[in-house]
């Protein structure tokens, strides 16, 4: 580039070179290449999170499956059994559609600790009655484990029955 | 490649209104073309101080010629050696070049500094090649150009134009003759620096080339065991007068144009 100095009475802002006016063009079209590549990426970027929140939002859903199903499962491991899983009116029906009709329930207690173990102490009105209430508890798909107590066979059959009520989902 | 852009150059002088086109890019600059419009004796007489432009409507008239066959219409002028006052000046450190420069020159223009466009050209070593021109002397020639339909770009000095391509070439030892139709610049060289610089009216009558020896051997020690290059206005019969005591082409313009070999800017600005 010269340096020629300029004695113009009236000096004029030099021409710019060819080289400046195509080095702004390019400049240019650079920026408009960014621009639009950073366009391009802010709308994936949405679509992204939009991807993220439904994603996230799924796995917040299964966590909570997730640990309402380890709930069961520590129940059923620790022989738990959930109280709405087995509400007392229920267990109730249950050991009422199995009593024979001469036998009758004075006492029932439910153990949700131990799985929903349940203690009936029943009199029959005679043996058997005793044995039919019997096989109808080990007949019921609601109860396992039927345990029959000390008998007190004296005309009337008194005694106290363990079970588990496992209700309708095992 | 002209990566920087092409220039439009036309240069007065008294025997003629030359024009080139100038292509510049990294490299350095190329010619790409030159045309030379004789003027009639008269027309044009370089002054100082005075008109310059005798016959104004003969000069605008090369002007178009020159510019209508190289199709240029924004142009850089060359005012001819003879019209301002040259000098190389040591410059204190610190000083702002055209400030020094019209400060030195002042006293030692024909016409008030306040008159006068200044301008500065690194000379390397601390040194500054100063220049004053008149604004009157300067507006002349605009007009001229302006009249002639071109834009003006820029106004340089072509004997400054000259030493900038020389000062390019780092000569070792050697005087170079820069010469313009009516004067002429001597400018002694000595390890690639210009250490010397002298600017004077031309006498062209017979001798000449010897009286130009001369003045070049007083001009720089050096002179006698370096080199003597004559370039610019007239250099062909001045080197053949000269014999094998010229050497070298110096500043010839680009052989393409034959009527280009004594366009010493031309020389300087592609050099």
């Amino acid at each position: 580039v010269s340096r020629q100095p300029d004695f113009a009475t009236s000096p004029r802002p030099r021409r710019g070179p060819a080289w400046d006016a195509a080095a702004v063009a390019v400049a240019a079209l650079l920026l408009l290449a960014a621009a639009g590549g950073a366009w391009r990426a802010r709308a994936e970027a949405g679509v992204a999170h939009a991807r993220l929140d439904e994603a996230r939002r799924g796995v917040e859903a299964a966590s909570a499956r997730l640990r309402s199903l380890d709930v069961r499962a520590q129940a059923r491991g620790a022989r738990l059994l959930p109280a709405a899983d087995a509400l007392p009116a229920r267990v109730v029906a249950d050991v009422a559609s199995v009593l024979p009709g001469d036998v009758r329930l004075e006492r029932l207690s439910i153990d949700y600790a131990r799985g929903g173990a349940v203690e009936m102490q029943v009199v029959a009105r005679n043996a058997a009655a005793w044995d039919r209430l019997l096989e109808r508890l080990e007949r019921a798909p609601v109860f396992r484990e039927v345990e029959p107590g000390p008998e007190a066979r004296d005309g009337e059959v008194r005694s106290l029955v363990r079970a588990r009520w496992v209700g309708g989902g095992q | 490649v002209a990566l920087l852009g092409t220039r439009f150059y036309v240069a007065f002088d008294a025997l003629a209104v030359s024009a080139a086109t100038v292509a510049e890019g990294f490299g350095g600059r190329r010619a790409g073309g030159f045309v030379r419009v004789p003027l009639e004796p008269g027309a044009l007489a370089p002054s100082p101080s005075g008109t310059s432009l005798a016959r104004a409507e003969e000069v605008r008239a090369a002007v178009r010629r020159a510019a209508a066959a190289l199709g240029g219409s924004r142009a850089t002028l060359l005012l001819p050696d003879g019209v301002g006052r040259v000098a190389l000046l040591d410059q204190p450190e610190g000083a702002v070049p055209r400030d020094y420069v019209r400060f030195r020159l002042a006293a030692s223009l024909p016409w008030p500094v306040s008159e006068a466009v200044v301008e500065a050209l690194p000379a390397g070593r601390g040194r500054v090649v100063g220049a004053a021109v008149r604004r009157a002397v300067v507006a002349e020639f605009e007009q001229a150009a302006v009249a002639a339909g071109l834009e003006i770009e820029q106004v340089h000095l072509a004997p400054l134009v000259a030493l900038e391509g020389l000062m390019r070439s780092r000569p070792r030892e050697a005087v170079h003759a820069v010469l313009g139709d009516v004067a002429l610049c001597l400018a002694a060289f000595r390890d690639g620096a210009l250490v010397g610089l002298r600017s004077r009216r031309r006498d062209r009558s017979p001798g000449e080339a010897e009286r130009l020896r001369e003045e070049a051997r007083r001009a720089s020690a050096a002179a006698d065991s370096g080199a003597f290059v004559v370039s610019g206005s007239g250099a062909l019969r001045l080197r053949r007068d000269l014999g094998g005591r010229a050497a070298g082409n110096g500043l010839d313009g680009p052989a393409e144009w034959p009527e280009a070999a004594e366009a010493a800017w031309l020389g300087g600005l592609v050099a």
